[in-house]
C-alpha cells in the first residue's frame, strides 16, 4: 500500500471497511486541519493548475473556477473534452505524457486511474478523510477503494427516481406509485389501456442500460455483487424475476420500441406532452421536464422506485488529482479539488451551491440538504426531503461498480440486456451471460 | 524530327535529375511528417500486436508470440463483428460510389443552379461523422423522425417504423447515414475527373451512334477509372473504419447489431486497456482495408497505354 507524501495520521494498512468505520473520528480529530492545511494557501498560491473537465456547462465551470482562482492567486488552466469520448480522450492524455492536474472522471474509471498510478491517493492530505467522513455513509464506498485508499472527491451525485404523471396515474385508478417491479407493469397495463401507448421510458442505450440492471436489481431485492465483487445475483432466483419483468415490459409495449437508442431529451418531451406516465431516471430530470414547459409538464411528479428492496442506484461521477503531482501543486491542486467536490475555505458548500441551481445536482453529503442556498435553490416542484432520505436510507452505490475492472462488464452489459429485451436471449441465458462477463471484465480476457 | 546534340541531351538528363532531386527536397518535409505520422504508429501497432502491453502504455511489456492472434481467431465475437464490418463497408462502398457517381454526372450537365447545387455538395461532407449520426439519429427517429413522414406520405409504410431499434434495420440506416455524407465526396472527385474528359469524344460517339448508355459504359466509366480507383478505395478505408455515425446513432446496438471492428477496438484499447488484443485488433482490421483495396485496384484500375 502507498503513502502519500505529505503522510497521515492514520494507520494506512486498514482496509476500506476499517476505514469507513473509523471515519467518523478520524473526521473529527482531522477537522482542524481541514481550514489549516498542510501547505498554507500562501505557499501554495502563484500555481497553475490543469484541469480537464467534460462540457457539461462549461460557463458555470469556469465561473466556478474564476472564483477560486480570484480567492487563492492561482491560475487555473481548464481544458473541456466533449463528454462524448471523454474516457479516450482523458486515458491519451495519460499515455501521451500530458496528464492534467485534477480533472473529472467516470466513477467506474476511478479505482483503475489509482491503480495505475494516474490519480492519487488522497489520503493524509488535510480535511481528505473529514471528507469523507461527512459523506452519507451509503456513498462513502465510491471515493474509498477496497485497500482504503481514497481515490476522489465528489463532482455530483444523484439517485434513481420515478418521474411520473399524477392525472395519469390517478385516472388508471392508483392513488400512489407502484411499490414494486410488478406494481409497475401492472400501473402501466392500465395506463396503457386508457390510451397512453407507450407508458414507461427509460434511458435503456447500449451504454447506460447497465445503471439500469443495478436500479431493476435493488428494485427486485438482489443483491448484484458481494463485498469482493463477485456477481452473486446470478445465484439469486430473484435475478430471473426481475430479467423476465424488464423483458416484458419492452416486449408487451409498455415502452416505446425505440427505448433502446431514445436520448433523455426525447423521454423528456415524452413526459412533458403526456405522451408517456413514468420516465425512471436521475432525479435532476425532472427539473428538464417541468422547465419543458409542455402540455403535461405541470403533472409531473417525483416519486421513490420502490421495490420490494426498498433501495434504488446512487450513482455520481468524481474528481480527481493527477498522480504526478507534487509540492507546492499538490498542496494547490487539493485546495481547488476540496473547493469543488466538498467545501470552501468558509466551510461552505459554495460550488454544490452552483450546482444545485443551474442543474438540480446533488452533492453526497447531508449538509448539503440543509444548507439554505442549496434549499433556495432547488425548484418548489422538487422534494428535497425526498431526495435526501433516498440518498441517506433508500439507496445504494453497488461498491463494485468503481472495482478496476468494472467497466469491462459495463462494456458488455448493453449487448446482453439489449439482447433479453429483443427476445434473442431468455433471463437464464442473460443472468449466465452477464456472469461470464464480469469473469471476462475482471480477467480482461473480453471483447 | 529534331535531332538533338550528344551535349544537349546529356545537359538535359543532368537538369532532369537535378529538378528530381530538387523535388525530392521540396516534398522531404512532407514525407517526414507523414513518416512520423502515419508510419511509425503504425509499425508501432504491429509491434505492439505481439505483446501483452502494461495498461498504463509505458513500456513494451510481455512477448507472446502469436497469441493476441489466436485469442481473436478463436472467438466467435471477433469473426462476426468482422462478417458485421465487411456487409456495412459493402453497402457504404457501393451505395456512395453510385450515388456520387449519378450527383456528379447531374452535376456535369448545364442548367439552371448547376453551381448552387455544387456548392450544397460540399455541405454534407463539411460536416463531421459524429454530427451527421446525431443528424440523421433525428432524422431516422421512429417516432418524430423526417424520414418516417417522408415514407408515410409515398405510402411507402403504412406506420411508423423504428429504424434504429430494429436489429435487421440499424445497420442498414447506420450504413446510410454515413453513405449520405460520403457520396459528397465521391460526387466531388468524379465531377472533377468528368471535367477534364473531352466533349468532342462524346460528341464523336454520337455521331457515330452510340446511345447514352454506351457511351457512359464505353466512354465515360474508363475516363474516370483513375478516379474511381482513388474513390473506391478511399470508401474501402472509411467504411471499415466507421466508428462515429455509428456511435451516435445506436452506439453499436440494439444487441451488437451495429457493432463494428473499430468498436472493439476502442473497446480493447480505452475500457479493458488491452493494447496488445487492441493493435491484434486494428491490424486485423487493416489487413481487412488491404485486401479490399487491392481488390478494388486490381479490379478498377488499368495502365493507360499510349
Amino acid at each position: 500500500m502507498e503513502s502519500t507524501e505529505n503522510g497521515s495520521s492514520l494507520n494506512l494498512n486498514m482496509d476500506r471497511r476499517t476505514l469507513l468505520k473509523s471515519m467518523g473520528v478520524a473526521g473529527l480529530a482531522s477537522a482542524p486541519l481541514l481550514n489549516s492545511g498542510m501547505m498554507s494557501a500562501a505557499e501554495a498560491a502563484g500555481q497553475t493548475i490543469n484541469f480537464t473537465a467534460w462540457e457539461y456547462q462549461p460557463d458555470t465551470i469556469k465561473s466556478l473556477v474564476a472564483n477560486w482562482s480570484k480567492q487563492t492567486k492561482n491560475k487555473v488552466n481548464i481544458s473541456f473534452i466533449p463528454n462524448v469520448g471523454y474516457t479516450a480522450g482523458i486515458q491519451a492524455r495519460q499515455r501521451g505524457g500530458k496528464p492534467a492536474d485534477v480533472f473529472y472522471n467516470f466513477a467506474y474509471n476511478s479505482q483503475k486511474f489509482v491503480n495505475q498510478k494516474w490519480a492519487a491517493d488522497l489520503r493524509g492530505l488535510p480535511g481528505a478523510e473529514k471528507m469523507v467522513a461527512d459523506m452519507f455513509p451509503s456513498a462513502r464506498s465510491r471515493f474509498v477503494a477496497e485497500n482504503g485508499a481514497i481515490v476522489s472527491a465528489p463532482y455530483f451525485s444523484a439517485v434513481h427516481m420515478l418521474q411520473y404523471n399524477k392525472k395519469m396515474v390517478a385516472a388508471a385508478g392508483f392513488n400512489s406509485t407502484p411499490n414494486s417491479l410488478q406494481e409497475t407493469y401492472d400501473q402501466c397495463k392500465k395506463i396503457k389501456a386508457n390510451g397512453v401507448e407507450s407508458p414507461y421510458v427509460a434511458y435503456w442505450v447500449k451504454d447506460f442500460v447497465e445503471e439500469y440492471l443495478h436500479v431493476y436489481l435493488l428494485a427486485g431485492n438482489v443483491q448484484p455483487f458481494d463485498k469482493k465483487g463477485d456477481p452473486i445475483f446470478m445465484d439469486d432466483p430473484k435475478t430471473l424475476d426481475v430479467l423476465n419483468w424488464w423483458q416484458a415490459m419492452y416486449k408487451d409495449g409498455m415502452t416505446p420500441k425505440s427505448v433502446l437508442t431514445d436520448d433523455p431529451g426525447k423521454h423528456t418531451s415524452s413526459m412533458a406532452n403526456g405522451q408517456a406516465a413514468f420516465y425512471a431516471l436521475h432525479h435532476y430530470f425532472l427539473r428538464d421536464i417541468v422547465e419543458s414547459k409542455g402540455p403535461s409538464s405541470g403533472d409531473i411528479s417525483q416519486a421513490k422506485i420502490v421495490g420490494t428492496g426498498g433501495k434504488t442506484l446512487q450513482m455520481g461521477e468524481v474528481i480527481q488529482m493527477g498522480g504526478k503531482v507534487t509540492g507546492a501543486k499538490k498542496a494547490a491542486a487539493w485546495d481547488f479539488m476540496k473547493t469543488y467536490g466538498y467545501k470552501d475555505k468558509s466551510g461552505k458548500f459554495t460550488t454544490f451551491q452552483k450546482w444545485a441551481a443551474s442543474g438540480a445536482l446533488c452533492a453526497p453529503y447531508p449538509g448539503f440538504f440543509t444548507d439554505p442556498k442549496v434549499i433556495a435553490a432547488f425548484p418548489d416542484y422538487m422534494d428535497l426531503s425526498l431526495i435526501k432520505d433516498t440518498f441517506q436510507n433508500a439507496s445504494d452505490i453497488v461498491p463494485a461498480r468503481t472495482s478496476p475492472w468494472y467497466q469491462g462488464f459495463q462494456a458488455q452489459c448493453g449487448t446482453i440486456i439489449h439482447d433479453l429485451l429483443l427476445g434473442n436471449s431468455n433471463a437464464r441465458a442473460t443472468a449466465n451471460a452477464l456472469a461470464i462477463a464480469c469473469k471476462t471484465a475482471k480477467s480482461g480476457s473480453g471483447l | 524530327m529534331i535531332l538533338k546534340s550528344h551535349r544537349a541531351r546529356r545537359e538535359e538528363s543532368k537538369r532532369s535529375v537535378s529538378n528530381g532531386r530538387f523535388g525530392f527536397y521540396l516534398a522531404l518535409p512532407s514525407i517526414l511528417v507523414l513518416l512520423a505520422l502515419l508510419a511509425i504508429p503504425a509499425v508501432l501497432t504491429i509491434f505492439q500486436s505481439f505483446f501483452i502491453v502494461p495498461p498504463d502504455g509505458v513500456g513494451i511489456g510481455e512477448f507472446t508470440k502469436v497469441d493476441n492472434y489466436l485469442f481473436l481467431f478463436k472467438n466467435e465475437i471477433f469473426w462476426a463483428t468482422s462478417l458485421r464490418s465487411i456487409w456495412f463497408a459493402l453497402i457504404f462502398i457501393v451505395g456512395s460510389t453510385v450515388i456520387g457517381m449519378a450527383a456528379a454526372l447531374l452535376l456535369n450537365e448545364k442548367f439552371v443552379g448547376r453551381m448552387v447545387l455544387r456548392g450544397l455538395l460540399v455541405l454534407p461532407w463539411a460536416c463531421p461523422w459524429l454530427i451527421v449520426g446525431i443528424i440523421w439519429k433525428w432524422f431516422a427517429d421512429g417516432n418524430i423522425g423526417l424520414l418516417n413522414g417522408v415514407l408515410m406520405r409515398l405510402n411507402l409504410i403504412s406506420e411508423y417504423k423504428d429504424f434504429l431499434s430494429d436489429p435487421s434495420w440499424a445497420i442498414w440506416m447506420t450504413a446510410i447515414a454515413a453513405t449520405w455524407r460520403q457520396s459528397c465526396l465521391v460526387a466531388l472527385l468524379l465531377l472533377a475527373g468528368l471535367q477534364t474528359m473531352p466533349r468532342e469524344i462524346w460528341d464523336a460517339a454520337s455521331v457515330d451512334g452510340a446511345g447514352i448508355f454506351q457511351r457512359f459504359r464505353h466512354i465515360t466509366l474508363p475516363w474516370l477509372r483513375p478516379a474511381l480507383t482513388v474513390v473506391t478505395v478511399l470508401n474501402v478505408i472509411y467504411g471499415l473504419m466507421q466508428f462515429d455515425v455509428i456511435f451516435a446513432m445506436t452506439q453499436g446496438g440494439p444487441g451488437s447489431s451495429t457493432t463494428l471492428l473499430s468498436f472493439l477496438i476502442y473497446r480493447q484499447f480505452f475500457i479493458f486497456t488491452n493494447f496488445g488484443i487492441g493493435s491484434a485488433l486494428a491490424v486485423a482490421l487493416a489487413l481487412i482495408a488491404l485486401v479490399g483495396g487491392l481488390i478494388a485496384v486490381k479490379t478498377l484500375y488499368r495502365k493507360i497505354e499510349v
